[in-house]
């Protein structure tokens, strides 16, 4: 995560994160997709002062699927608290993440990817476990109005 | 609190205090309020400050009237029920407080706060009854919500109990059906074995309701409860019976709300902890106005 400090080269005066902008090709580098298979897969778009990390997590089913579209919504709803979470994510994937040079000049860049790395495990491991307590409710629910007929 | 009550908790506390009083201290009292599947009642003293006026305006009272709804709340209610219910409602009870002065009111409370209950109860009794003669009867339907309705059907050998439900949001339509699944399952376990069976189709009206043409939007779904002669065996267990499945549909969908909103709270949580996480990769920044000293000695903020 080399990110250095690049004004505009097409509006005077002006600094944008050039992943998003997406103006000077000469500032882009290649983007990078690891995936584990096609339903989990990260993009990485780095370029010279931003770097852009898009993720789609892993949903196996209509529960899974709408746990992770609520969490990821709560989560992207409170970008401004998270400086570096992007407001939508890249169309495909379920979240995603723009760092710029600012934000490694504030804060420790090694300290920034271990986030990113336990945000991925992090969300997997929560809404399997959101899958898990619904599940057990809904046993407890259908048992307990079930008995009453005992 | 897992279960739902049938009776009206306002309701009771509102006339157990009511008939503790002594009748020279009774005072007029208009009180409106709701109840489930859209059932509003008004307790009021027009009269005078002694009558108790207390109607119940349900919208499909008129469906359940055919189905010998009226005969139902006056065997229950006796002399209280009054055949010509106050304008706007479908229901009225008169009850005279000196004529109850010195009697136990407390078997009269819980009655009062039933009268939901006992009104839906009618094409229920009608289905048990047929089938305890070995009859099969029509289908029964109750269109107690908007776009939602109970129907029952007597058959010689069972009686049939199908809800249509609307699921207003698509997360609503995967939790009912994730809570409707494990309740059709549920009857593997030992203890639950002599539960009613429950059957649960998401869009198709089941082969009973064929005949009726019934929506199937995606959002719609379909319980069906199959009630054996030993779930309502008369007495205790029938009225238990009828009361619960009465409160099926509300108590799905509240136990599917507060699922959400406990999802919500999760998330909320876990949200926090990523931010903590993301600030721990924030250098601390220089406190303000923190003391320095000069070499001299001199101390001042900066």
């Amino acid at each position: 995560m080399c990110l250095e400090n690049f004004s505009s080269q097409v509006v005077e005066r002006h600094n944008k994160p050039e992943i998003e902008a997406q103006t000077t090709k000469e500032a882009l580098l290649t983007p990078v997709q690891i995936s584990r298979n096609e339903n989990e897969k990260v993009l990485v778009e780095p370029s010279i002062n931003s770097i852009r990390i898009s993720i789609k997590i892993k949903q196996a089913d209509d529960l899974e699927r709408i746990l992770c579209a609520t969490f990821t919504r709560f989560l992207m709803m409170r970008a401004e608290n998270f400086v570096v979470l992007r407001r939508k994510a890249i169309k495909g994937y379920d979240i995603s993440f723009l760092i710029t040079n600012f934000h490694t000049e504030q804060m420790y860049k090694h300290k920034l990817v271990d986030f990113i790395i336990q945000f991925m495990e992090e969300v997997d491991k929560e809404i399997s476990e959101m899958k898990l307590s619904i599940n057990a409710r809904a046993r407890i629910v259908a048992e307990s109005y079930l008995q009453q007929f005992s | 609190m897992i279960l739902l009550e049938e009776r009206n908790r306002i309701l009771e506390e509102t006339f157990r205090e009511r008939f503790s009083r002594p009748v020279e201290e009774a005072e007029r009292i208009f009180l409106t309020l709701h109840d489930f599947d859209g059932v509003s009642y008004l307790v009021e003293t027009k009269e005078s400050k002694s009558i108790v006026l207390f109607s119940m305006s349900m919208k499909c009272y008129p469906e359940l009237r055919q189905y010998g709804a009226d005969n139902v709340l006056f065997r229950e209610y006796g002399s209280l029920f009054q055949a010509a219910p106050e304008p706007g409602f479908e229901v009225t009870l008169r009850i005279d407080e000196a004529a109850l002065a010195g009697q136990n009111t407390e078997e009269l409370v819980k009655k009062l706060a039933l009268l939901k209950r006992n009104a839906l109860a009618a094409p229920f009794e009608a289905a048990f009854y047929a089938q305890s003669q070995g009859q099969q009867t029509n289908i029964m339907t109750v269109n107690y919500r908007d776009q939602e309705a109970i129907y029952i059907m007597g058959f010689p050998d069972r009686v049939t109990v199908i809800f249509s439900t609307v699921f207003k949001e698509e997360a609503d339509q995967i939790f009912g059906r994730v809570f409707l699944q494990e309740f059709v399952d549920a009857r593997r376990q030992p203890a639950i074995q002599n539960a009613p069976q429950v059957l649960y189709s998401a869009r198709e009206p089941p082969l009973e309701l064929r005949g009726l043409r019934l929506s199937d939007a995606e959002n719609i779904g379909y319980v069906t409860f199959v009630l054996f002669p030993r779930h309502f065996t008369p007495g205790p267990i029938r009225e238990e019976t009828i009361s619960r499945i009465q409160l099926f549909r509300d108590y799905l969908h509240y136990h599917i709300k507060a699922s959400k909103a406990y999802m919500h709270s999760r998330m909320r949580a876990r949200v926090e902890s990523f931010l903590k996480v993301l600030n721990r990769a924030k250098p601390e920044k220089p406190e303000d106005q923190k003391e320095k000293k000069t070499m001299a000695g001199k101390t001042f903020k900066r």
